[in-house]
């Protein structure tokens, strides 16, 4: 059944691999995907390792319902400590990896050690075996996963990558699968590059039985409709998330010029529908693909029309890859967008971070803090398509001393070049921001600068809030499945009650997290989309577990609190929940009328942040309180349960 | 619905607009067997990742059915109330000349029950349908089929001349 | 198999509105009624205008700015805070 999947342990040090059950205990506490992998994190390493040396643990996952009938199954969740930040490593993809490792009979992966040469995992129906992947090393993202097909002869293996980026130990190299799907934040593709582990493949024809299969197919019938009928979730099905453009540049919520603009003017180009004119120019009327079981299909097929890589074939691009390589670096053109993207992913290669770097490299050029010698001559000004191309490939072949500079990271790469540069690095903990501007919108800044693997937009970011809900609607999500009767507000200008908004949305993304299903399936982008107690009833009629929305809201919980212990365990203080100044000290200069002069508050955002430790219970330092670790059951770690 | 109009129903596969999720795969081994294995559904998708191109294959109920034909038993019939070739397990030796002569590779084995496995058209509702909200499969008279591919390459053509008419203004 | 009581997603469902969208100034954020199949629409509330794009034939959604006007727009509406200040 969903719940009999196997945690390998697998040591590429001393090639040895062990295969143990999951016991049901644990499955009740952490469920599996990301909660199950921040708890054997925690449990599996030592403090203040090197986390490219071969003490770090790769933790690689499906979800709990990961290939059932819950729509979009799909996600895979990979951890390690982050060689980006030092603290917390986690990303998670789509595609049809996570699915396949559960038909080959696996939930979750922990890799330890270093290969003395460069290997791959060949897993399939119960079966480990590592393999020699010498002739694999210099492979990009997809020749990697073709290749392996050839040679194990089966075109139906799904394979996790590294490109030549996770090779470097690119420190924000990522894990993809597929052609653009992608773990792509905190480096787990430098993590494994340092192992030497060029792949991870599988192939699986193993049941999955499903607890109650005749009511789980109508109730998923149900789920579907539920999500498809929202106009959010028809928006992304045809425009894919570049359509979260068209709700954020109007108004001015795009850092343009690195963080100089909140707003790119007249980038009309890049807009989603431009983006999916090109796609239906270049691929057909029906240029939209979707991940493993799911019907929004938010995934844009395209081919570059033009320029030096016409005609490649890649997916997406998406909302990210509008701002890493059209709003930050202030280009305007689609190609541009297109050819980063096309670029980022065969080379394996964080493009959020890559754009971000690279914009930030760009204010340095023009404040004359690197020159032209730091470039080696590239003219690297904003809006220079070319220079913003080039760095790419130098960022993910370390060449040069800038693109070296920058593959170490921000943090290390403002120590490499020195003088004022650190003022100009967007980051919260080491970690570049998405190209949302959070100026006029403190529960999006709340969120990013409190989100456990350092500035990421999709650990808690109560999206729902830009669409200035009636307080009453709002009140009917926040309070459920645990009670709030504090303040909401509808104006996302606002401070009042959003850091019970940011709380609820950690919880809930955690809580999918774990299930292995996709955000977007989830009170996310729309109000209308499933949570808590739709959840309660897909693991019960799948898995046959059965969980109040209350019991999973406190598995989440009690996983973020895993989190939180690891990332103090590893240093963390209540300073680096924060912002870097400009969001305080620079006042929005675009967009509507009201959002100019906007910036962050830092009394009130200090007041958040306390607010938000409240509803988590921690302390003032951001500590989980004994008490809260004694009720979620916690306060013996490690605890090594598996 | 009358038995006529089921007996000329057909599964109808417009790869284009299928998206490739596999969500039909997923739908048919649980409805079938009860569990997620792709490996059991009877219908499967053929994936070109690298150009985007996924094509839904599985038993076109032929009339002259080669399966039918090769069977020495004579297990394999053809069910005239549903328009479908069906299976009789009773009969069935699991000898496997079905999959081999089938020349959509429709006829799967099942490595778990051991036994050949292919559509039933789940008795006159297909699930898979059912779930393809994009209608890369729909389940249709056999005679609406070419009017509607003929509806779609019209559709084509017509903007492609269009198109063709743009440039040769243009020039 | 039917449950008794309605979910939250269900119940907010019924709220659905279609042929119209909020507008996207953030002081303003009213709902638009967009005349079928226009491409530009301005805000009857607050004036800024917006490009639209059509999802379906009764859902419209904001593509962009109409940058000239809503620019022009936000400049004086800075202006006016700024003299309003200067008369404090």
């Amino acid at each position: 059944m969903a719940l009999n999947r196997k945690i390998a342990y697998i040591d590429l040090s001393k090639g040895k691999i062990e295969t143990r059950p999951i016991p049901l205990e644990v499955r009740k506490l952490y469920l599996g995907g990301r909660g199950l992998d921040a708890y054997l994190l925690y449990n599996h390493t030592e403090p203040n390792i090197d986390p490219l040396g071969p003490d770090n643990v790769l933790l690689v996952s499906a979800g709990i319902l990961g290939a059932t009938l819950a729509s979009a199954t799909s996600r895979t969740h990979i951890m390690a400590k982050s060689p980006l930040t030092g603290f917390l490593g986690s990303a998670n993809m789509g595609g049809f990896f996570a699915p396949e490792l559960r038909w080959a009979g696996f939930d979750h992966l922990v890799i330890k050690g270093r290969a003395e040469r460069p290997v791959y995992l060949w897993i399939h129906n119960g079966e480990i075996e590592i393999r020699d992947a010498s002739h694999l090393w210099g492979k990009s993202t997809t020749e990697t996963q073709w290749a392996i097909r050839k040679e194990l002869g089966d075109e139906d293996i799904k394979s996790a990558v590294i490109g030549v980026a996770g090779e470097n130990l690119v420190r924000f190299a990522n894990v993809m699968t597929g052609i653009k799907d992608a773990a792509g934040r905190t480096g787990m593709g430098a993590v494994m590059g340092s192992k030497n582990l060029k792949a991870i493949a599988v192939r699986g024809t193993m049941d999955i039985k499903i607890a109650h299969p005749v009511e789980a197919l109508e109730y998923n019938k149900k789920f579907i409709t539920q999500i498809t009928s929202a106009k959010v979730s028809q928006t992304q099905g045809r425009l894919g998330t570049p359509f979260i453009w068209g709700a954020t540049n109007p108004w001015g919520g795009v850092r343009t010029r690195n963080f100089q603009y909140n707003q790119h003017l007249y980038a009309d180009d890049i807009e989603a529908e431009r983006l999916d004119e090109i796609a239906t120019e270049t691929i057909g009327p029906y240029h939209m693909a979707g991940c493993f079981g799911c019907q929004v299909h938010c995934r844009a097929q395209y081919r570059i029309p033009s320029g030096p890589y016409a005609g490649v074939y890649d997916e997406g691009p998406e909302y990210t890859a509008q701002g890493a390589f059209g709003g930050e670096p202030e280009c305007r053109s689609a190609i541009t967008v297109l050819t980063g993207n096309h670029l980022s992913n065969q080379y394996g290669l964080d493009l959020l971070e890559a754009g971000s770097l690279i914009s930030w490299a760009m204010e340095l050029y023009e404040e004359g803090i690197l020159t032209s010698k730091d470039t080696d001559g590239l003219d690297l000004r904003f809006g220079n398509d070319e220079a913003l191309i080039e760095m790419i490939h130098r960022i993910a072949n370390r060449k040069g001393w800038l693109g070296d500079a920058l593959a170490e990271g921000g943090l290390r790469a403002a120590e490499k070049i020195g003088k004022d540069s650190i003022k100009y690095l967007i980051h919260v903990k080491g970690m570049s921001n998405l190209h949302s501007d959070e100026r006029a919108t403190p529960a999006l800044a709340l969120g990013i600068a409190t989100a456990s693997r350092g500035s990421d937009h999709l650990r808690s970011r109560p999206a729902i809030d830009l669409y200035h809900l009636p307080e009453e609607v709002l009140r009917k999500v926040y309070s459920n499945p645990i009670s709030y009767s504090g303040p909401l507000s509808s104006d996302h200008r606002e401070y009042l009650g959003k850091p019970w908004q940011v709380f609820w949305q950690e919880t809930c993304y955690m809580g999918v997290d774990c299930l292995g299903i996709c955000k977007y399936h989830t009170t996310f982008l729309g109000a209308t989309l499933p949570n808590f107690e739709d959840w309660s009833r897909v693991l019960y009629l799948n898995t046959g577990l059965e969980m109040s929305p209350t019991d999973i809201w406190t598995v989440a919980e009690r996983a973020c609190n895993i989190e939180r212990l690891y990332n103090i365990r590893e240093g963390l203080t209540r300073e680096h929940d924060w912002l870097v100044d400009r969001y305080f000290d620079e006042p929005c200069r675009r967009g509507a009328p009201d959002v100019i002069g906007a910036k962050i508050d830092r009394e009130k955002f200090k007041k958040m942040i306390d607010e938000y430790y409240e509803h988590h219970g921690w302390d003032e330092n951001g500590v989980p309180r004994p008490e809260t670790l004694k009720r979620l059951g916690i306060d013996k770690e490690p605890s090594h349960l598996l | 619905m009358a038995k006529e109009a089921m007996a000329n129903k057909v599964l109808m596969i417009d790869y284009q607009k299928c998206t490739g999720c596999r969500l039909c795969e997923l739908i048919c081994s649980v409805k079938h067997e009860g569990v997620s294995n792709p490996s059991r559904s009877r219908i499967k998708i053929m994936k070109w990742e690298s150009e985007g191109l996924y094509v839904p294959m599985s038993c076109q109920q032929c009339q002259d059915a080669p399966c039918v034909a090769v069977c020495p038993v004579k297990a394999l019939t053809r069910d005239e109330t549903l328009g479908r070739i069906v299976v009789d397990y009773d009969v069935c030796i699991g000898c496997r000349a079905c999959v081999a002569v089938c020349p959509f590779g429709a006829m799967g084995f099942d490595h778990i029950d051991r036994k050949v496995i292919k559509c039933d058209l789940c008795d006159g509702d297909p699930q898979c349908v059912r779930f393809c909200e994009v209608g890369a499969l729909e389940y249709v008279e056999a005679e609406r089929v070419s009017v509607l591919k003929q509806r779609d390459a019209a559709q084509r053509f017509s903007s492609a001349q269009k198109t063709a008419a743009a440039i040769q203004a243009e020039m | 198999m039917e449950r008794e009581v309605m979910s939250t997603a269900e119940s907010l469902a019924k709220t659905r509105t279609y042929g119209k969208f909020r507008c996207h100034n953030p002081s303003c954020m009213e709902r638009i009624t967009v005349p079928p199949g226009a491409t530009r629409v301005k805000c009857p509330h607050c004036g800024l205008e917006w490009r639209v794009y059509w999802i379906s034939p009764d859902f419209p959604r904001i593509r962009g700015p109409v940058w000239d006007v809503n620019q022009k727009l936000a400049q004086e509406a800075v202006a006016k805070k700024a003299k309003r200040k200067e008369g404090k």
